[in-house]
């Protein structure tokens, strides 16, 4: 590329120049030190280490990239409380726990819904059977004859405080309180299993047939309350009393949804919206250096830097990827560049008023300012509400394109400025390089106002 | 330069038409509802050996039996993707699970009998692993010292059917399964009728929402004339694009809902870029009326209008071209967006703007004679 120096009376033209060749050096590596690490991740010490995309759990795949089943449950009740549905909630866990599914997501979806993510789980049909319908809570002697159900609990609550007179440690328990039918039941048990030795004197309360705690009996209990004691840390004490509830759920559940996607077929989408990518992000990038010349490069830069900060966050932060968030930010590229388009144009029809490049790059950014900021904020708007009210794969999608406006419109704001300004600092200043024709200025071309 | 704004009959009654047609479509045709909305099974297989559309509609047909509504069957490659719906009889979620978990099982079994059965694959595996795990925080949870004696026999329990599917066909891991031909299943949807309703709820406000933000947002910023210019251009963009899927029939899922909000917010960019000119070129104004400003405007905004609708159409149309079908169903949508909101901001909303404000003044002289 040719340098054009030309001899402005600046003073210390040279220091200037210089500065600002640094300056531009030092940025391009910055950006490439970015690019590599969003790629490779960078290890800090042997232990921390931030993750590139690159890296073998470098991006979070959501789903339907991923492979696995989604099951979507919809209590049969009008109006399911807030706190019946965290019951419901508490109990797909200690199932999908149970039952081995511990990568397992839970999200409550609306007002009477919870979706179930299970990854790589690929038999929805056994799936949805270990799953079941609803909690069978029992309570059974160690001959595992049955003593009461979860019916029979009218309400368990974790509490903290002494659970024995005279002892000066308070710990957490679990308060049950039964119905009548129940309190006659468990008086009838805890009566003839208060006499058995030790080891044959336990109550084990069964959730789908898995012992969830085995409190031992000492004496009978002929009460409409009683409570569980043992070394429960307070979440503990918490997750068991939420599991006896829920062993009493007002409403029984129904899977409204079943999906099931193949590895196969997240891999097969994966590869090609990746290869969509790099060929989309290499078009724009031809785009913009045959469009704005100088100018361009100095977006494509920026552009780089803006794909490398992306590849950052969504290593670092474990953004959950979807199909649809992957297309997100491949749109995102092409929106990328939309405020430098918005800002080159501007300088363009400042250069042809006839200012200097110096004058016609500031104006050219601070008029465009408000343009840019005020068409990325309705779409920041769109992709909040995306975001917020969104489920599945569209809530993917408005967390990655919210992300990926916000990058941009910094890279294209402040990088590009600041790439271009060393460029004008190392007194590259001919018209073509900005896209602009000799004439044009001086024919004082305004806009379409030929 | 050609005068966009003088010329706005043409622009403004191309405009209307395509509205009007896409809300008469709308109305009286009505959309094509993927299984996302209008609830059903869309089950999608992998047949490794040859087989015919019309020879797997007639195992699919045997296998649902009569007591059910019409299925259908696309082939893609060497993938048939089978939907059908729901009996109308079954009145609750439970009956309907049931059902399509009956019928699917029935027609996978069919299908394997025709066209064979593939050694499992290492998902089985897997689980197995998975289950194993789960013993030992089960021990850890429970409080008596008796609980690994009891938790052991009940995860045996759950262990013992897993480890029978992996045994029992000869499995020798993934090569086998490559080197095995047969039906497998790749992908099974079902969803209830009311997923879809509440789908189509959380969609309608989702846009109600967003466009009553920008209105806000715009109305704010500019003024109340230019917040309802640039909701009408949305209004048309997305009436045009909903229109074009009702004409044609395409068919609408979860997809085509997060396509059309990101269209509700982006399509908009252009039309704020020419609001931002006109806002700025008003405060210079001096005798130009408000269609000559928005005129000048639109015109000195075109390149940047022109250029960034081609950044953007360069990557969502690689997307396009290269994506499988269900990012295709995403893209589409976005990319009919982006040419309607070009042609909303360029030559629909500028012109409304003048118009209203053009009149508006005319009033106010018409009421001071």
């Amino acid at each position: 590329m040719k340098l054009y120096f030309v001899g402005f009376a600046y003073t210390k033209e040279e220091v200037k120049v210089s500065r600002s060749l640094v300056k531009f050096v030092a940025i391009i590596l910055v950006i490439a030190a970015l690019f590599y690490v969003g790629l490779y991740g960078l290890d800090i010490t042997d232990k921390v280490r931030f993750p590139g995309i690159l890296d073998e759990d470098g991006i979070t795949q959501g789903l339907d990239l991923k492979g696995g089943t989604v099951i979507v449950y919809k209590a049969q009740s009008d109006n399911p409380t807030d706190d019946e549905m965290n019951t419901v909630v508490s109990m797909l866990r200690t199932r999908l726990d149970n039952q081995g599914y511990t990568e397992a997501t839970l999200t409550r979806q609306g007002v009477d819904k919870v979706r179930v993510e299970l990854p790589d789980v690929q038999d929805a049909q056994q799936a949805v059977e270990t799953l079941g319908a609803t909690a069978q809570l029992i309570f059974a002697d160690p001959t595992g004859a049955e003593v009461m159900t979860g019916k029979e609990v009218k309400n368990a609550t974790a509490e903290y405080g002494q659970t024995e007179q005279g002892m000066t440690k308070s710990s957490y328990y679990i308060s049950l309180e039964l119905t009548d039918e129940g309190r006659t039941k468990f008086a009838e048990a805890t009566g003839r299993l208060a006499s058995q030795p030790a080891g044959q004197n336990y109550i084990a309360i069964m959730m789908d047939n898995q012992p969830i705690s085995m409190p031992q009996v000492h004496e009978r209990i002929d009460s409409n309350s009683c409570i569980i004691t043992g070394e429960f840390t307070a979440e503990e004490a918490k997750a068991l009393a939420a599991n006896i509830k829920s062993g009493q759920l007002p409403f029984s559940l129904e899977q409204v949804e079943v999906r099931t996607v193949s590895a196969t077929l997240g891999d097969e989408a994966l590869g090609n919206a990746m290869k969509a990518g790099i060929i989309g992000l290499i078009l724009v990038l031809l785009f913009m250096l045959l469009v704005y010349r100088l100018q361009g490069l100095m977006a494509d830069l920026a552009l780089i830097g803006y794909v490398a900060i992306v590849f950052i966050i969504i290593a670092n932060l474990h953004i959950n990827l979807t199909l649809p968030g992957i297309a997100g930010i491949i749109l995102s590229i092409g929106m990328a560049v939309d405020a430098n388009v918005v800002i080159f144009e501007r300088v363009k029809e400042e250069l042809r008023l006839g200012k200097t490049v110096r004058s016609a790059v500031d104006a050219g950014f601070h008029r465009a300012l408000s343009a840019v900021i005020d068409s990325n904020i309705t779409t920041i708007i769109s992709a909040v509400i995306l975001w917020v009210l969104g489920t599945g794969t569209i809530k993917g999608f408005g967390i990655t394109l919210f992300i990926g406006i916000i990058v941009s419109m910094v890279s294209a704001i402040f990088v590009t400025k600041f790439l271009l300004k060393q460029m004008i600092g190392m007194n590259v200043k001919n018209l073509w390089f900005y896209g602009v024709r000799k004439k044009e200025q001086d024919g004082t071309l305004k806009g379409g106002k030929a | 330069m050609f005068d966009i704004v003088k010329n706005k009959k043409i622009f403004l009654t191309i405009a209307g038409v395509l509205v009007l047609v896409s809300i008469a479509s709308l109305i009286f045709r009505g959309f094509n509802l993927d299984t996302d909305f209008a609830g059903g099974m869309a089950v999608t297989y992998q047949i490794d050996t040859a087989f015919s559309v019309s020879e797997v509609q007639e195992i699919v047909d045997n296998a649902l039996g009569s007591d059910q509504s019409p299925s259908s069957v696309q082939q893609s490659g060497n993938e048939v993707i089978i939907k059908f719906g729901f009996d109308n009889n079954l009145q609750t979620d439970e009956e309907r699970s049931d059902f399509s978990m009956n019928k699917i099982a029935a027609i996978t079994s069919a299908l394997q009998e025709k066209y064979g059965t593939p050694v499992e694959n290492t998902e089985n595996t897997e689980n197995n692993e998975n289950a194993e795990a789960t013993a030992a925080p089960e021990a850890e949870a429970t409080t008596a010292p008796e609980a690994e004696a009891t938790a052991t026999p009940e995860a045996e329990a759950t262990t013992a059917p897993e480890a029978e599917a992996t045994t029992a066909p000869e499995t020798e891991g993934e090569e086998a399964t490559a080197s095995v031909t047969g039906v497998t299943l790749k992908n099974q949807d079902i969803v209830s009728p009311s997923t879809g309703r509440d789908l189509a709820r959380s969609a309608v406000i989702m846009s109600v929402l967003a466009c009553l933000a920008i209105l806000l947002y715009v109305t704010f910023r500019f003024e109340f004339t230019s917040g309802v210019v640039a909701i009408l251009a949305l209004i048309h963009d997305v009436l045009i694009l909903l229109g074009v899927y009702s004409v044609f029939q395409w068919s609408v899922d979860t997809n085509f809902i997060a396509a059309v909000l990101t269209v509700l917010g982006y399509s908009i960019n252009n039309t704020i870029v020419i609001m931002d000119r006109i806002r700025e070129n008003t405060r210079h104004a001096r005798k130009e009326t408000y269609a000559e400003i928005a005129n000048n405007s639109i015109w000195q905004t075109m390149t940047r209008s022109i250029n960034t609708t081609i950044t953007t159409l360069l990557t969502i149309g690689m997307v396009y071209l290269l994506g499988v079908p269900s990012i295709q169903a995403f893209s589409l949508p976005i990319i009919i967006g982006i040419v309607v909101g070009f042609y909303s901001s360029v030559f629909v909303s500028g012109s409304l703007w003048a118009f209203w404000r053009d009149s508006a003044v005319k009033g106010k002289k018409a009421a001071a004679k």
